[in-house]
C-alpha cells in the first residue's frame, strides 16, 4: 500500500453526481435531479430516511442501474459510458456483505485484492491490513462461517482498502459494528482522507456523521435537501436540522 | 481475471464441508459401481464356461450324431456389459437352435434371479445419471443467486469485470470442480479393471473412454442448466425447486411417459389379434373355397357324363383331376393365408419399430435419457443387443443345421464299436458385437444431443447472466 495514489494531489473533483435521476420500472422515482461533488481528501455523508434513494445513489455510480437521465462521474469518467475504467477507481463496502463463507478472512482479501487488479500483495499486507480494521489476528485464518456481523463488516472494509482507490462508497458501513469498533471505524476514516481518499458514506448515524464529514448532505424522496459544510455544522445543531428537514417534507409529502 | 474466477469457484466448491461429504459418498458409489460390475462379469464367464462345459458332456455321452440333444447357444460375456447393463439382463442368454431356427431366448439374468429384477442392478451407468445430475445440481442450484444473497456479486462487480468473463469463469471453475475429484474414482475404477484381470480390448477402452466423456458431458448439462435456473430466478430456494422438479421430470417421469404416449399414440397390433385375424380369415375363405370347388366339380362330372365313358381308367382319371382341383384350391388358399399373415407381421414389426422410435425421440428431449442411450449404445446393450443377437443366432442356426445334416447323412458305422461324438467338431458360436465404427456412429447422435444440450444451456445461463440485475 506504499504507493498510495494520491487522486491529483489537491481538491480535484472526485465523485461528482450531476442532475442524477433514477426512475424504476414501476414509477417510483427514487433519484430527482441529484447534484454533489465530493473532492479528494474529502468525506461527504448522505443522511435521509429509508427509501430516501442513497442505495440507489451508489448503486448508479457502481453502474450496478442505469440513469434514466443525468449523469454518475468517477474523476471525470461518466459510469454508465465506461463501466469497467470507473470501477478502477471505486472501492466498494455495501452493507451486510456475508462474503465467502468457506474461505478464510484472508483467502477472502486475497481474492477481493486480485479482481480489483492489485497482484502484489503478500500475507504480511493482508495482517496489517486486517489489524488495521481491528479484526483480532486469531481470526486471520479462520473461515468466515462462524464471524459475527461485525468482523464481517472488517473484512469488507480491508477489501475496500486494499483496493487503494481514488474513490470510496461505503452503504452504511457502520451497521452491525458495536460502539468501540464504530469509533476506530471513525479514525479508520480519517487516515483514508488524509491519503487522499474521496468518501462517499450512506448512513443514519448523524452523530458520527458530524464527527467524521467534511460535508455531510440530506436527502429526502430523492432530493438533497440539504447540504452543510463541516464548518456551517459547528453551529447548528445537526439532529435537530435533520428532524425539522425530515418533518418538513414529511408534512409537505403529506 | 478469468483464471481467478475459475480458482475461486474451484476452491470455494471444494473447501466445502457439502463438498467433502457428497464427495465421499459419490466415490464410494462409483469404485462400488466398477467392483460389483467386475464381480458379476466374472460370475457370468464361469456361469457360461459352465453351461458350455454341461452341453458338451451331454453332446458326449451321445453315440452317434443322430442322437445329440438340440444344441444351445450362449450369449457370451461382455465386460462392458457389467457396467453399462443396459438390456443385457433382460434377454435371455441361451437360446435353443432346431432346423434352421431357434426357439425363444431363455434364461436371462432377471428370470433366473428374479430379486434383482425387482431392485435392478446399481451398475456405474445408472450412479451417473443419479450421482452426475444431482452433483451437479447440489453444487450450482445457488450460482449466481446465491452470490447475490450473499452479497459477494455486488462486491465483485465493484470491481472492473466484465461480466461475460464472471460467467464464463463460474461455469468453467464448477465444471472443473466437480469433474475433476469425480475423476478420481472413476480412474481407480479403471484401473481395477486390468487388475482384477478383466479382458478388455483397445476397441473397448477406447468406448468405455467415450462413454466416461457422455458423463461428463451429461454432468456439463446438469450444471449448465443449474446456473441458468440460478439466473433466472431471485431466491436460491426457488431455483432448488426447480431443479428438483426439472430432475425428478428427466430422470424418472419422461422416460416412462414417452413410452406410455407412444404406445397411446402408435398401436402395435397383438400377436393374439393376429392369431384371431388368421382364424377369421380362414372361416371367410372356407365359404367361397366351398363354392369354387363345387362349381369345377360339377364341370367335371358333367364333362363326365357328356363323355358316357364308364371305364373304370376313366372314374379314376376323373377322381384324379377332382382331387387335383381340391389340391389346387388349397394350395392357392394357403398361400393367400400365409401372404396375409406375414404381411399381418410385417405391419406388425414396422408399428413396433414406430412406436420404439417415438418413444425414444419423444424421451430424448430429457438429457437423462439422451445420456443411457449414448451409454448403452456405446457398451452394446442397447435395445441393438437384442436384434443383433438373434440376428447372429439365426444365422449360426444354418451353420449348424448344415453341419448337423452332413454328419447325420453319414453311414452309421455300425462295425466300429465306439465312435464318440467329439462336440468339438461343431462349429463355434461367436456372438460378434458390432464393428466399432457402427457403434460410434450409432452413438454420435446422442453425443451430439448432449454437446448441443451443453451448448444451449450455456448460451441460455450466459445471455441469462449478461441481462442479470445485479444489485
Ligand atoms: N428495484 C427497485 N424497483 C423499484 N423501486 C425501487 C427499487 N429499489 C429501490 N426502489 C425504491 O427507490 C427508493 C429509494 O430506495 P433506496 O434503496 O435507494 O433507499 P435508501 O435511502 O438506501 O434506504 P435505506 O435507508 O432503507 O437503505 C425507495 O422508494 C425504494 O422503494
Ligand atoms: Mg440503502
Amino acid at each position: 500500500m506504499t504507493e498510495s495514489i494520491n487522486a491529483g494531489t489537491n481538491n480535484t473533483i472526485v465523485l461528482e453526481a450531476d442532475k442524477l435521476t433514477k426512475r424504476y420500472e414501476d414509477g417510483v422515482l427514487a433519484l430527482d435531479e441529484l447534484s454533489f461533488t465530493i473532492k479528494s481528501s474529502e468525506i461527504y455523508a448522505m443522511l435521509g430516511a429509508n427509501g430516501a434513494g442513497k442505495t440507489t445513489t451508489i448503486n448508479l455510480f457502481l453502474n450496478f442501474i442505469e440513469p434514466t437521465s443525468g449523469e454518475a462521474r468517477v474523476m471525470g469518467i461518466v459510469t454508465h459510458k465506461e463501466p469497467l475504467l470507473a470501477k478502477e477507481k471505486l472501492a466498494f463496502v455495501s452493507e451486510n456483505v456475508m462474503l465467502y463463507q468457506n474461505f478464510t478472512a484472508i483467502q477472502n482479501l486475497d481474492y477481493f485484492a486480485k479482481l480489483g487488479g492489485k497482484k502484489n500483495y503478500t500475507r504480511d499486507d493482508y495482517r496489517n491490513v486486517l489489524l488495521r480494521v481491528g479484526l483480532q489476528e486469531e481470526a486471520h485464518n479462520k473461515r468466515l462461517k462462524g464471524f459475527s456481523k461485525g468482523m464481517r463488516q472488517k473484512c469488507g472494509i480491508a477489501i475496500a482498502i486494499l483496493k487503494d482507490a481514488p474513490a470510496i462508497l461505503l452503504d452504511e458501513p457502520t451497521s452491525g459494528l458495536d460502539p468501540k469498533a464504530g469509533y476506530e471505524f471513525i479514525q479508520l476514516l480519517d487516515n483514508l482522507r488524509s491519503e487522499g481518499k474521496s468518501i462517499l458514506m450512506s448512513t443514519h448515524d448523524i452523530f458520527r456523521a458530524r464527527e467524521i464529514a467534511d460535508t455531510v448532505g440530506i436527502m429526502n424522496q430523492g432530493k438533497l435537501v440539504m447540504q452543510a459544510g463541516r464548518d456551517e455544522l459547528t453551529d447548528k445543531d445537526l439532529e435537530q436540522l435533520y428532524m425539522k428537514y425530515m418533518a418538513g417534507h414529511m408534512e409537505a409529502a403529506a | 481475471m478469468l483464471k481467478l474466477i475459475i480458482f475461486k469457484e474451484l476452491r470455494e466448491i471444494i473447501l466445502s464441508t457439502k463438498f467433502a461429504a457428497t464427495f465421499g459418498v459419490c466415490s464410494l458409489l462409483i469404485i462400488m459401481a466398477f467392483y460389483t460390475g467386475i464381480k458379476n462379469y466374472q460370475s457370468s464367464v464361469q456361469e457360461y464356461n459352465a453351461s458350455k462345459a454341461a452341453l458338451f458332456s451331454q453332446f458326449e455321452t451321445a453315440k452317434d450324431w443322430r442322437e445329440v440333444p438340440r444344441l444351445t447357444v450362449f450369449l457370451p460375456p461382455n465386460p462392458l456389459a457389467s457396467l453399462v447393463m443396459g438390456i443385457s439382463n433382460d434377454i435371455g442368454r441361451a437360446a435353443v437352435i432346431y432346423d434352421s431356427g431357434y426357439q425363444a431366448f431363455r434364461d436371462s439374468v432377471y428370470s433366473v434371479n428374479p430379486v434383482f429384477a425387482v431392485f435392478r442392478f446399481l451398475d456405474l451407468e445408472f450412479i451417473f445419471l443419479i450421482v452426475l445430475s444431482l452433483f451437479a445440481i447440489l453444487f450450482a442450484f445457488d450460482a449466481i443467486n446465491g452470490e447475490k444473497e450473499r452479497g459477494t456479486l455486488r462486491l465483485s462487480f465493484a470491481n472492473s469485470m466484465p461480466r461475460a468473463t464472471y460467467i464464463f469463469g463460474k461455469i468453467t471453475g464448477s465444471f472443473l470442480a466437480l469433474a475433476l475429484p469425480l475423476l478420481i474414482p472413476v480412474m481407480t475404477g479403471l484401473l481395477l479393471l486390468p487388475l482384477m484381470e478383466v479382458p478388455l480390448s483397445v476397441n473397448e477402452w477406447i468406448r468405455l473412454l467415450i462413454f466416461i466423456i457422455c458423463g461428463l458431458l451429461y454432468l456439463g448439462v446438469f450444471l449448465t442448466l443449474s446456473v441458468f435456473i440460478s439466473s433466472i430466478t431471485k431466491r436460491s430456494s426457488s431455483s432448488f425447486l426447480f431443479l428438483l422438479i426439472i430432475w425428478v421430470c428427466s430422470v424418472l417421469i419422461i422416460p416412462r411417459a414417452a413410452v406410455l404416449l407412444s404406445g397411446n399414440l402408435i398401436t402395435v397390433p397383438s400377436t393374439s389379434k393376429i392369431y384371431y385375424q388368421r382364424v377369421q380369415m380362414q372361416m371367410n375363405n372356407i365359404q367361397e373355397l366351398l363354392k369354387r370347388a363345387n362349381e369345377q366339380i360339377n364341370k367335371i362330372a358333367q364333362e363326365m357324363a357328356a363323355s358316357g365313358d364308364t371305364s373304370p381308367e376313366a372314374q379314376k382319371r376323373y377322381t384324379d383331376k377332382m382331387s387335383e382341383v381340391y389340391k389346387n384350391l388349397q394350395e392357392e388358399n394357403d398361400k393367400k393365408i400365409s401372404a396375409y399373415i406375414s404381411r399381418l407381421h410385417e405391419e406388425r414389426y414396422n408399428k413396433q419399430k414406430q412406436q420404439e422410435r417415438l418413444a425414444l425421440g419423444i424421451s430424448r428431449i430429457s438429457p437423462a435419457t439422451v445420456f443411457t442411450l449414448a451409454a448403452t449404445g456405446l457398451c452394446g446393450t442397447s435395445l441393438e443387443l437384442r436384434n443383433n443377437y438373434e440376428e447372429k443366432v439365426l444365422t449360426y442356426s444354418g451353420i449348424y443345421s448344415d453341419f448337423i445334416s452332413g454328419k447325420q447323412s453319414q453311414p452309421a458305422q455300425d462295425n466300429i464299436v465306439k465312435e464318440t461324438v467329439n462336440p468339438r467338431e461343431i462349429p463355434d458360436f461367436y456372438y460378434q458385437p458390432k464393428g466399432f465404427s457402427d457403434i460410434l456412429k450409432d452413438a454420435l447422435p446422442d453425443i451430439t444431443i448432449l454437446l448441443v444440450f451443453n451448448i444451449i444451456l450455456f448460451c441460455g445461463a450466459f445471455i441469462a447472466f449478461l441481462r442479470y440485475d445485479l444489485r
